[in-house]
Formats: C-alpha cells, structure tokens, sequence
C-alpha cells in the first residue's frame, strides 16, 4: 500500500526532489517483471481454481479416448472433411485417456506447492546455518562449512536420489530432498553476507549497548541479510520447480494418480514418438511458469539489491553521449595550444529528473598556465572535469551543449577513435582517489607501458623503460623494481605519483587534475602538489586543478574559476579573487577558510546549494544570499566583467 | 607460496572425502532392500538372499564392512560391483572418463560462451543485442533440460536424422575425433544451456559493475581503445568474480549429467551412479561419488588458484 | 465448454492461418537447416557403414555378465543363448526339450538319476575339447563350496540345480546327474541359461574375469566388449549344428525405452526388442519395419492379501478379478503386448495348461454385488505399485488404471509407488498388514516354477517362499507335491491343470495378462522368430544387403 502511494506521488510530481524511486517504481519500471509477474499469477490463479473450474476430474480415466491430440491441432492440422475433429477437451488426454487440461492445472497446484515449500524450508534451515555459521564463526563456522562442502561435493541429483530412496518416493519426500539439497545454497550465501555485516561498525555497537547475541543477531544482523535472503529465495524458485519436476521425471515425485509437472512429462516422455503432446504440453507449461517466476526474481533483485538501488542502472559508454544541436553553435575555430570550454552544458538524467550539473560553462585555459577550479562537493566542478574529455558515465550523463577547443578540434563533435587518440595524449587526467583509479590486478609497469603504447608506436622494451624513468620523474624510490609491483603494494602517495606519472607520460597539452590530493594526508599532500607544480611547468602543460580548498588554490594557480550550482560565478586572477571577491559565494566562502591561530567559530554559509534538478530561477545563490534582493531571484544572471581579468555572476557584485 | 596453500588444500579434501564415504556408506544402508535381492529379483527368497550375501560378503556387519573397504582403499583396491561383476574402478574409471567428455564440452561450451554472451550483453547494454541474449538466457534457465534433450533429438535425430539420437561413438568403425564430436554436441549443447545461462547474467552483471569503477575511467582517460579497457581492464576484474561461479557450474553440470546421459544415453557415472543406487551396488556408489567429489573439489581448488593468479590481492591476504 | 471452438472455426479462416504459419515455420527450418549443414560439412568424417551381413541388435541393458552361472537377467540371456549351448534345449518355437550338447538321455524310474550321452567332437571357442569333466566342472563350479572355482562367482541362480546331489563322469563322453529327491523340472532347467556349459580352460584361465572373457560353444564366438557401446559375437565357423548365417552380431545396450525408438527409426540398430506398447502401432505401419510377436511364460498378476483385510473374503477377490477391465488394459495401456490371463499358467506350456479355463470377464455389476456380499465398508485399500522392473510391462499405467477400475465398483484404492528393489523388498517379505495388494510378474520357464514358489503353504514369505498374499490350500498344495515327482509329462500337465482350476476359482491374485513379447526389425532382417522362452536364437537369421 504505501509503495503503492509513494509511486504515485512519483507520477504526479515527476521533478520533485525526493529522488530515488521507489521499490514498487523500480520493479513496476521493468516491463519484464512485470509481464512475469502477470503470466505468473494467471498460472497461479487458474491452478488454484482448478477445484471450481468446469473441467473434469483429473483422475477420471477413459481408455477409449487415450491420447486424443489437442483440440486445437487437430483442427488446425487436421482434415476437416476427412477426419473431422473431435472435442476431447482443449489439451488432449493422455494415455489413461484423462483430460489433459484438468491435469496440467491441478499439477501446476502441486509444483507450485512443493516449489514453493521447498524453497521455504531450503531458505529456513539454510539461511538459520548461514547466520549462525557467520554470526559465531570460529569452530562452528569451520564445522558447519565443512558439513556444507561435503553436501556440495555430492552430486546434487543423486543425493535427492540418495534422499528419495531413503525416505521412500512421495511428494513430501521429494520436497525434503530438494529443500536439503537446496540447504548448501542458501548457506554459503547467506553466511556471505553475515560475515561482512558482522564486520560493521553498528554490530559491534548493538554488542557495547550490551544486547546478547542472539539479540544482536536478530535486531541487527537479520535485517540486513534478509534482502539477500530474499533474493536467493526469489531467483531460487524457478530452479526449485524445475527440481522437483526432475525428480518426478525420474519417477521420484507425486504417486499417481496424482501428479505434478514432472511426472506428467515422465509419464508422456514414452510416448514421444507417438503422441507428443502428452509431454510436450507439461514440458511447456513448466518452462513458461519457471521462466515468469524467473522474471520476477530477476525484478525483486534489481529492487532489493542496493547497487543496484542507486539508480543509476546503466553502464558508462565509451564516451558521454553528445545530443547538441549543432547548426546553432558555429563557432569560430580558434587556434589553442591550450584549451576553450565553450558554453559547456552537462546534464543527468534520472528517472523523470533532469539534473543540470554543468550549465553554460565557459572558460579559457593558456598553454603552461595552471587555473583553480573551486567550489562546494556537487557544484559541478568534477563533472565539468569529466565533460572536458567526454568521461561523464553515459548514461546517465549527456552533454547537450557547447563545444570543448583543443588544438583546433572540438572533443566533443570528433568520432570515437579520434577522441581516444586526444586522451591521454593531448588531454590527461589525474584522478581523486589514487586507491581506485589504477587497476588493482595489473602491475604498475605494466599500465604505465599501456599508457605510452596507446599513443605512440615504440616497443614494450622501450615503453617499459620510459615507465621507469618517468617513475623516477615523480620521485619514487627504487623505480626499478617498484615497476613490478601491484598498486596495493604501493601507499597512498606513490599511488598517486604513479597517476601523476601515468597523465603525464606522454607529454599532455592539458592536464585536468581533480582533486589529487583529498584522498592523502597532509604531509603528503604538499609533496604531491610541489611535484605536481614542478612536472606541469617541466612539460608546460595547461593545469586545471580542481579543488575545494583555497590554501592550495593560492600556492598553484595563476587564475581561479569559482563554480557554484554548475555555474561559474566568479573568475579571475587568484590574487584578485582572494583579495577581493566579487560574488557573495565567493565572499562566504573565503570567509569559512579556517586560518590559523583565527578566534571565534567558525564561519559557515547558511543554508544548503540547490537540487541540481530543481534550480531557483534568477540567481542560483540568490535564497543564501544575504544580501539577495528580489531582483535576484527574477531575472536570470550572466557573467559579467568587473575588470577585464575578472568576471562575475551578479546583479550587485560586491 | 601457491604449492604450499595448494597442498593445504589438498590436506584439507581428506576428511571432507573420509565424511563423504562415511555418508555414503550410511545412506546406502539406510535405503531399504539390498544387493542380493537386487540380483535376485523374483527369485530373492531369504535362503537365496543370505547364500548370495554370503558370496559378496554382506554378511558382515556395516561396520565391519566399512573398515575392510576403507582398508582397501588405501591399497588402491576399490572392490568389485555386485551387479557388474566387475572392479568398481575399471568400471568407474570408464564411466568417468565418458562423463568428463560430456560435462569438460558442456563446461567449455558454457564458459565461453557464456562469458562471450555476458560481455557483449554488458557492453551493449539496452540494445536490442542485449535484449536478445537476456532473452535466450532467460529462455535457457527457464527449460528442464531432459525436456529440451528430447525436442532436440525428436528434431536432429530422428526428424532430420544430422545427428545420432544415442550413445557416444558410432557402433560400427566411427571411433575417432569427428565421430565423437557428432555425437557430443547434442547432449552438449543440452546440458550446457542452463549453466551458460548462470555463467552469461553472472558476466554481465560483474561487467557492468566492474564498468563503472574508477579504474576503468582511467583507462579511458588514458586513450586506450574501447576494446582494450573492456577485455583487458574490466574482463579481468569481472573474471576474478566469475571463476567461482565457473567451478559451481562445473559441480553443476556433474551433476545435470545424470538426466543427459539418461536421455542421450551417454555412458556416463551420473547413469551409472543412478543405476547403482537402484541396485543397492554399494562398493560401486562409493566409488562414482568418491570420483564425483574429487573432481568437485579438485574444481574448486582451481578456481580458487586461478582466481589467486588473477588477482594479486587475494594471496596478500592468504599471507597474512 | 464445446460451443467455443466451433465459434473459433467460424471466426478464422482456416487457410489463411495455416498457410501464414507454414511460411513462417518453413522459413526458420530452411534457417536451421543451413546453420546444421555448416556445421556437418566441419565436423564430417566418411559415414561409417555397417558392412553388409552384420546385425546390430538393441538391447535394453548393458550386459552384466557374460558368464551364464552368474547371469540374472533376461537381457544377458538373450546375448549368451548364441555363444553358449546347454545339454539340451527348447526345440525353436516351443517350449518343449531337445537334445544339444547331449545326444540323448535316460532318467532312472525313481526320477533322481539322469544319464547324459555327450556329443562328441565338440570343441570350446578357446580350442579345448567338450567333454563329461567339463559337465561335472560346471555343476560343481556352481554347487560346490569347496571347488577351487566356486569364488569366481557369485552365482544366484545356481538354486536352479540345488537338487543336484552330485556328478558322475561315466566315461568321457558320458554324465550321471544324481538327485537328491525327484525333481521334474531339472531338464527344463538345464534348458535354462543358468544350465550353459562353459570352458573349464577359460574360467581356470580368466577367474572373477571369466565373465567378460566368454568361451562357450555356441553359434558364435565371442568377439570384443565395449562397456555401454557394444558386445560384438562372430560367427563360430566350427559349430557342430550348421553355421550361422550371419558374419557377426553387435548388441548395442540401448537403456532408454525412446532412444531405442529413434536409434531404430533413424537406422542405428537393425532388430529391437520389447519395443513400448505405444510405439508398436507406429511400427507396424512403417513401410521398411517387420514387428514379430509371441507370446511367452509370462504372467501378470495382482497379489491379494488373503491375511488381513477385506480380501481375506474370496467373494472380494473374485470381486477384484471381475472388476478389472481386462481387456481395455490390453488393448489401451499394453496396446496388444499382452494376451489376457486366465489363471497361473502361461498357455505357452501347452501341455500343463488348462484350455477349459475362461478369464474371469468384466463385469462391474456382479463385482458389486459380491462386494456387497462381503460387507466391504469402504476400508482404504493399499496397493503396492513398482516403478518397473522385469516383466512389470508398464506398471505405473497398469496400476493407475487398475485403481480407476476398482473404483468404479466403490473401492477406495491408495497407490504406493517403489522403485523395483524396494518394492521387491517390501512384497517378498509377505504383505502383512500393510498392504492389501501388489502387482507381481514372473518369467518362468516350468509350470512347476510359478506356483511351487507362490502358492504353497510352505512357501509362505518366513518359510522362504514367494507366497507373499499367504494363499493356503492343502490341495494344491497335495497336486504341486506329486507333480515334482512325476516324470511323465501327460501326468504332469494333468495334475497341473487341475490345479489351476482350483487356484482360479479361489482367486488367490488377480489373473491380468500374459506378455506377448515383441521385436521389430526391419525387412531386411530375414528368418527372424522370436521364442516362446523369450530367449534371441540368431542363429539362423539372415541380412539382406
């Protein structure tokens, strides 16, 4: 009920703020699921009303009528004149001469229940090992997954036989053979996941609270495996069904007359040459039900599963997807060595929610000169970062105006091949987080060389020469031998002087370096910047280096660019910036710099930056503004010049 | 460093072997009749029955029993089937190789072409590519396999008649590569479907995950071409996933064999365990389920080394 | 429900659908077919042929010994009947004895002495001589603890001759069998497979092996073994009773009851037998396919638990027997491969066999009324019921259709359904009280067989017998008594046709069927005759190129 409410407040509010859809949307927006999810519970009703149903008794044998065809092919195929058909109800009998449709409803009854029972019992006892297994750990653990390892070393059909000849064939005994068998499943799963919850901070905490284990257990571990139990159970189903209908087939299942999916297809499997439908019907009926059980399970995941949950469903394409409208931006080709950011405008797509991350950006970058891109976590600096080289993963991401001039090409109107050959050549980038942007299973060298050989046609001898010699460049110590290492064996800081060494191997135009220093401690933050300094004006590369923080803004960069709210509201030389803001933002946030030995609290800037997907109209600042006006907040700002270095976006500039 | 885990691991197999034959040996005797009145049939009148025990030294106690095979064991002896009249380990050994056949081309055939069909599901994501192989996939896991062996057959084999509907080699001359071939790829192709299945969404979802972290941005960042980063860069990080999940598939396919070699009947263990069990032939159970597990586990174990190969992280932490 | 095809019909317009859908399926074959070429033209080689003169036989079974002492199955029989010969055999086409490897025989007044005169000149596929030692190295290899070879066994069917007291080599070409009482059906049983004379030399040579290196002196020598792919026998070129005519014989084990039908439908095999009921009409109108048929020593019946329960009533059981739609289970479930039964003696043992009998017919009117007699008050009946096993033609079916029948007349029937082990373990014991009746076959190869082991008092299930519904009456048991001892076969037949009168008025089982048993093979395959005893005498049979 109350999804139910949410996705329709979804619906009629398609820009709100509140962003992440919800379950029911998720599931209801996978067209799959939800066409499994109808076929699924047609079969389901239609079994379940079999008893009421004017068909006829499903046991009722009529040997004279055995093996009449299906209504349908019979008439379809049949020669009217010659043979005309005769109505032995719509599927056909079977071999006893008992209606066919009666028996496939009242058996999609049983294969359901026991499908269903199994997978209940499996996901109990399994997940309840599982937990415990993971919870407690030490010698229980190791026992109880040494009892799971031998199940699973078992061929898992024979230990059902194994299990039915025991116990004797029969329905319940088939559902107790598949549930034990489906036991190892759900345990090694479940206890998966106990294991990394057990790990979090909060158990430990619930533990001090003084909660006992089993307390802890249930309050704080079980939420938090259950959406994995789920899962198992919803994707497990299917194959549970099909299970069972292989036990049937094997003559271990239902005991006739009664019977189940399986062993109708058992039973009609000998007459396959002679009157196919008899199996073919069960066979199809089993497969259609398995796969609308797997759709299903295939949408309960996408919802449960929290990666998943995000959102952001698609994969990054080779290059952000460009949707200009290009007769309208003719633009005059300048010749660069640097780089021009032309009324770039960047944009997420969410749902029914358009986010305008980057919005009319544009800036100058000059040969060897190094610019300060500042501004709050969300205003757009990283993803104006990304545009530059078209790296916005796409979907979501779309760039649907303006042009990036490098070298007198626009990086975003060139195909594919050409773009490859300007990154990482022309343009490269030094990333945040050294941890995650190199490969961890791949040798530092060795990503170094593939860097250089993507580019330039030198052999790997070479290439891995140049590797270590530019490893020397950034100051790694003993470069020969840390070119074989893999990056985990590196710290933080060599991480990212190997980054650094990867952008700049091959000599960029440009380089983008964003935010390379948030990840690693202060003392060798200033190493990274001083070497990062150096190198640029080595190799006289264009630096633009984003940043949050104005302290190394002011030892870096000549010029320094302001974003607010995927805006550029200020721009100019650092040194007039600092000195004198133009931009109440600005103003504010200079203001919150800590400095020093500075008394009293420290400043802050009220209020919190605008959804991206619902901007103010007029100035995006304009409701934190103190000094706003209602002009502010009615016509929209432009960039204006204050100076001819300095530019701002305000109506009354400081 | 890797031998000494990997004959850790070995060590390991022991016990988990010695409780397997001891569940064994316990199920079977559990299941109600025994071998005698299995050879008997009709004729199994108690007299009949404890004579013929008597000959196949049943007549010991399940104790008893248990030790003098164990004991055997270890000399390398691994008993003589009731019903075959044969040692369990010629016959084992026969049948285990004709299943190796079967389920080593049904795994080949789902690990490449389920990797094949999971990275291009990922790197065509929403595409009607995409579409087509989640849909085959879906298709694939959704059918009972004994019920897709039969179409198959009632088409190729006996419809059509391009492929023989049974067996493994030709019964006359035949016998070499391209005889074995013809016979392999229905039931193949068969068994394979389910796992190719698990083993195509298992890729594509590890891909597309993989797809979106950092390193492969840099990657791209780099210049590197689009086919570069996604076989070299995100396959191989995906693939330490999906090696797991590769093994399991392996167990799996053991296992689906059985209704395959019923179907195609291919002289396989899975039949011959079935068989077994249904004649009480105890020795013959204990042997199949020993080979069954052992190549289980020796399957995990090379996952579980090729996936330390790949990943340099893995054995760091082993050290430590 | 029926108004609404017709309503379909007159809505379509049945040609346009069809031919739509003709093209559409057409096209995707053509598809498919293009596809399965190219792969063909990949992996062809040189189509093997079978050279002209070979049969390929599909059996039902990989063989489980080639030893006749130690084989159990009617599958491996079928094999060793053409590698082995016994002292005397079934004359072909009846069930009656003849002279094999024995010229002739006498048996002595008090029926427990036999006399054998061997043929001479015989000679084992391994080269050694047929002699009297080898008779006496047979029986005594299966009967006696003691003999240096009694462990190349087991041999479960060695009971056959536990009325052997001991073997006298007269002379070299001369046996004596004596008897430890009067056994009237020993030659039936040395007829029998468990009766096949093997080489003294390879058993000596091979050991526990001696089962997959067969030497015998039958119409073909034994050639190779492939587990699960072929027993290849070749023509003995040195057989004593006219060679045979074909150069070898494959027997391909073909498990699966269907595979064989598509392995024999697309040409794999050239002659199968116990084809599937339902696959025999399909048969038999196939233009290049023979199907032979014969009936056998087979019966099918329902054990009726004459101990505890409703059916301890005669007028229940006859209720039983006339309630069963014998002939619709025939001809519907068995489709023809089975002639209805009257009572315990297959009509193939002409001779015992009691022509006067008529099967009980179906008549659900008077069972009710029997019922009714009896006071049955809708106690729930249990009904063992195997998932098959030899014999058991189509059990489940049979079962599931004898349920509906007797429901018909108001009993309430339960299946319980066991795999053939099972089952056997659950009904040899005796059905006691938890059971009320169990389906049961028998292949037999006496008329003494049968109801000595299954209808007896002493044959009770704690006496060690098959009597598992506890049938008991002094009179057959006084007939079955003399029958064992009498050696003329008119006195015998006699005594036991007046058994079966008894036992069918006393209704001990329900009577169903007795097997025909079935081979197809096709028009090439000539002078095929499928045997009484169900036994595959190839011989004589001939392939046309």
């Amino acid at each position: 009920m109350y999804s139910n409410a949410v996705w329709r407040k979804g619906l009629r509010k398609p820009n709100q703020p509140a962003v992440r859809p919800s379950g029911w949307q998720l599931f209801n927006h996978n067209r799959l699921a939800r066409l499994g999810m109808w076929i699924f519970v047609c079969c389901t009703v239609l079994a379940c009303l079999a008893p009421i149903l004017p068909i006829p008794d499903p046991n009722a044998t009529a040997l004279v009528h055995r093996l009449a065809k299906p209504w349908l092919i019979q008439w379809f195929f049949g020669d009217m004149v010659q043979n005309p058909p005769v109505f032995e109800g719509w599927l056909g009998t079977d071999h006893l001469g008992r209606d066919l449709l009666s028996r496939v409803l009242w058996g999609t009854q049983i294969s359901l229940l026991v499908g269903g029972s199994a997978t209940l019992v499996a996901a109990l006892i399994g997940s309840l090992l599982g937990l415990v297994a993971g919870f407690w750990g030490g010698r229980i653990d190791n026992l109880l997954m040494r009892g799971i390892d031998m199940l699973m070393a078992f061929p898992y059909i024979l230990l059902a036989l194994a299990i039915v000849a025991v116990l004797g064939a029969g329905l319940m005994n088939a559902l107790f053979a598949i549930a034990i068998v489906n036991i190892p499943f759900f345990a090694r799963n479940v206890r998966g996941v106990t294991l990394g919850v057990v790990r979090q901070p909060f158990v430990e905490a619930a533990q001090l609270v003084g909660k006992n284990r089993w307390q802890t257990l249930c309050t704080d571990v079980l939420p938090n495996v259950m959406p994995t139990i789920v899962i198992t159970m919803a994707t497990t189903l299917g194959w549970m069904i099909l299970e069972t209908a292989g036990l049937s087939f094997l003559g271990l299942g239902a005991q006739p007359p009664q019977a189940d999916l399986g062993s109708m297809l058992g039973e009609g499997r000998k007459l396959l040459f002679t009157a196919p439908h008899v199996s073919i019907i069960p066979g199809l009926i089993i497969f259609i039900l398995v796969m609308s059980i797997n759709l299903i399970g295939d949408g309960i995941r996408d919802v449960l599963d929290p990666r998943l949950k995000s959102g952001v469903m698609g994969r990054p394409a080779a290059a952000t997807n460009i949707r200009c409208n290009r007769e309208a931006d003719e633009f005059a080709r300048p010749e660069v060595q640097g780089l021009i950011v032309n009324q770039l405008q960047t944009e997420f797509q969410l749902g029914h929610a358009t986010y305008q991350a980057v919005n009319n950006v544009s800036l100058t970058l000059e040969a060897g000169e190094c610019l300060g891109l500042v501004g709050e976590s969300g205003s757009g600096k990283s993803v104006l970062a990304l545009s530059i080289a078209r790296l916005v993963p796409s979907p979501p991401g779309c760039i649907v105006h303006g042009q990036v001039w490098q070298d007198t090409q626009d990086l975003l109107s060139i195909p594919l091949a050409q773009l490859q050959h300007i990154r990482g050549n022309k343009v490269a980038y030094v990333f945040q987080d050294p941890a995650t942007a190199l490969h961890p299973m791949l040798t530092v060298g060795s990503q170094l060389v593939e860097a250089i050989r993507a580019h330039r046609p030198i052999s790997y001898r070479q290439a891995w020469q140049q590797a270590v010699n530019w490893l020397e460049r950034v100051q790694i110590p003993n470069p020969g031998q840390r070119v074989h290492s893999y990056p985990y064996q590196l710290s933080g800081g060599m991480r990212q002087r190997v980054v650094i060494a990867m952008a700049l191997i091959n000599q960029p135009k440009v380089l983008i370096a964003d935010e390379p220093t948030t990840a690693l401690d202060v003392t060798v933050q200033a190493q990274i910047l001083k070497l990062l300094k150096q190198l640029q004006q080595d190799t006289k590369a264009a630096l633009l280096f984003i940043t949050h923080d104005f302290g190394v803004v002011t030892t870096l960069c000549e010029r320094i660019a302001v974003m607010y709210a995927g805006q550029i509201v200020e721009m100019g030389y650092t040194t007039d910036v600092l000195n004198h803001p133009a931009h109440p933002y600005t103003h504010q946030l200079i203001k919150c710099i800590p400095k020093l030995g500075g008394e009293g609290a420290l400043a802050t800037i009220d209020g919190l930056p605008p959804a991206m997907n619902a901007l103010p109209p007029g100035c995006h600042f304009a409701p934190r503004c103190p000094w706003a006006e209602t002009r502010c907040k009615e016509s929209t700002m432009t960039l204006k010049a204050i100076s001819n270095s300095h530019w701002v976006r305000c109506c009354k500039p400081l | 460093m890797m031998l000494t885990y990997i004959i850790h691991r070995l060590i390991a197999i022991i016990p988990v072997l010695l409780g397997l034959s001891l569940i064994v040996f316990l199920v079977m005797a559990m299941i109600p009749g025994d071998p005698a009145t299995a050879i008997l049939g009709n004729f199994a009148t108690p007299e009949n029955v404890a004579r013929l025990n008597q000959q196949l030294g049943l007549d010991k106690s399940l104790a008893e029993q248990y030790v003098i095979w164990l004991n055997n064991v270890i000399q390398g002896d691994w008993g003589r089937s009731f019903t075959l009249n044969r040692p369990v380990l010629d016959e084992v050994l026969e049948r285990f190789q004709a299943t190796l056949i079967l389920a080593g081309a049904a795994w080949l055939l789902c690990s490449v072409f389920g990797l094949l069909a999971g990275i291009i599901a990922a790197i065509r994501q929403f595409s009607w590519v995409d579409k087509i192989i989640t849909f085959v996939v879906l298709v694939g896991i959704s059918m009972p396999a004994f019920w897709l062996g039969l179409l198959l057959i009632m088409l190729f084999a006996v419809q059509w008649q391009w492929f023989p509907a049974s067996g493994m080699y030709a019964i006359y001359g035949g016998g070499d590569i391209g005889d074995l071939l013809k016979h392999l790829l229905l039931p193949a192709l068969t068994l394979s479907i389910v796992a190719m299945g698990v083993v195509a969404r298992l890729t594509r979802s590890a891909m597309l995950e993989v797809l979106r972290l950092d390193y492969i941005r840099t990657a791209r960042a780099k210049g590197l071409t689009e086919r570069r980063v996604i076989f070299l860069h995100a396959f191989k990080s995906s693939l330490v996933n999906v090696i797991p999940v590769m093994a399991i598939q392996a167990g799996f396919v053991l296992g689906g064999a059985v209704y395959i070699e019923t179907v195609f009947q291919w002289p396989g263990i899975g039949r011959m365990l079935v068989n077994a069990i249904a004649t009480r032939d105890i020795l013959l159970v204990q042997g199949g389920v020993l080979m069954v597990a052992c190549t289980y586990v020796l399957f995990n174990l090379g996952a579980d080394v090729a996936q330390h190969a790949l990943d340099p992280r893995l054995s760091s932490r082993n050290r430590i | 429900m029926v108004w609404m095809p017709a309503m379909l019909t007159a809505l379509c317009t049945k040609g346009v659908i069809i031919r739509a859908t003709q093209l559409f399926f057409l096209s995707i074959l053509r598809c498919l077919q293009v596809v399965a070429c190219c792969l063909l033209s990949v992996i062809s080689c040189v189509e093997a042929q079978t050279p002209t003169n070979v049969l390929i036989v599909g059996q039902i079974a990989e063989p489980k010994s080639m030893d006749p002492h130690a084989a159990t199955a009617l599958n491996d029989f079928r094999i060793l009947m053409n590698i082995y010969d016994g002292l005397v055999r079934y004359k072909p086409g009846t069930l009656d004895i003849e002279p094999a490897l024995a010229k002739a025989w006498t048996i002595s007044e008090d029926g427990t002495h036999y006399s054998f005169i061997l043929r001479q000149g015989i000679k084992f596929h391994d080269g050694t001589e047929f002699t009297a030692n080898a008779i006496k190295f047979n029986f005594e290899r299966m009967l006696d603890k003691s003999h240096p070879y009694h462990k190349t066994g087991p041999f479960p069917l060695a009971f056959f001759f536990s009325a052997v007291e001991k073997v006298i080599v007269k002379s070299r070409y001369s046996v004596e069998f004596v008897l430890k009482e009067p056994f009237a059906p020993f030659l039936s049983n040395l007829a029998y497979p468990t009766g096949l004379i093997v080489s003294p030399a390879a058993v000596k040579k091979y050991g526990k092996a001696f089962g997959r290196h067969p030497a015998g002196t039958g119409a073909f020598k034994f050639a190779e073994w492939q587990s699960h792919r072929k027993v290849v026998v070749t023509r003995n070129d040195d057989y004593w009773d006219g060679l045979a005519a074909l150069d070898a014989v494959i027997f391909r084990p073909i498990t699966d009851a269907n595979t064989r039908v598509a392995e024999m439908l697309s040409g794999g095999i050239d002659l199968m037998v116990e084809v599937p009921p339902d696959n025999l009409a399909m048969f038999k109108k196939a233009k290049d396919l023979t199907v032979y048929e014969q009936t056998g020593p087979h019966v099918w019946f329902l054990i009726l638990n004459m101990m505890h329960g409703p059916f301890a009533d005669k007028r229940m059981r006859q209720a039983v027997n006339y309630a069963i739609n014998k002939q619709a289970l025939v001809n519907s479930v068995l489709q023809g491969t089975a002639v209805i039964a009257a009572g315990p003696t297959p009509p193939v043992f002409t001779w015992a066999y009691n022509k006067t009998l008529q099967p009980y017919p179906y008549d659900p009117g008077k069972a009710r009324k029997l019922i009714k007699a009896a006071g049955y008050k809708g106690e729930k009946l249990t009904f063992y019921v195997t998932e098959g096993g030899s014999g058991m033609l189509e059990p489940i079916a049979m079962g599931t259709a004898i349920q509906a029948d007797l429901a018909k007349v108001g009993l309430k029937v339960t299946i319980e359904s066991y795999e053939w082990n099972t089952f056997l373990g659950k009904v040899n014991p005796g059905l006691g009280e938890q059971a009320d009746m169990a389906e049961m076959a028998w292949m037999i190869n006496d008329p003494d067989t049968l109801p000595y082991l299954a209808l007896r008092t002493a044959a009770w299930p704690e006496k060690g017998g098959f009597n598992s519904g506890y049938y008991s009456n002094p009179e057959v048991d006084a007939l079955l008594k003399e029958a064992r001892k009498t050696t003329d076969q008119e006195q015998r037949g006699q005594l036991y046709r007046k058994m079966q009168a008894i036992v069918h008025e006393d209704a001990p089982w329900a009577f169903i069927a007795h097997w025909q048993q079935n081979a197809v093979a096709h028009h090439t395959i000539k002078d095929f005759q499928l045997q009484p005893s169900f036994f595959l005498l190839l011989k004589d049979v001939q392939k046309l190129p």
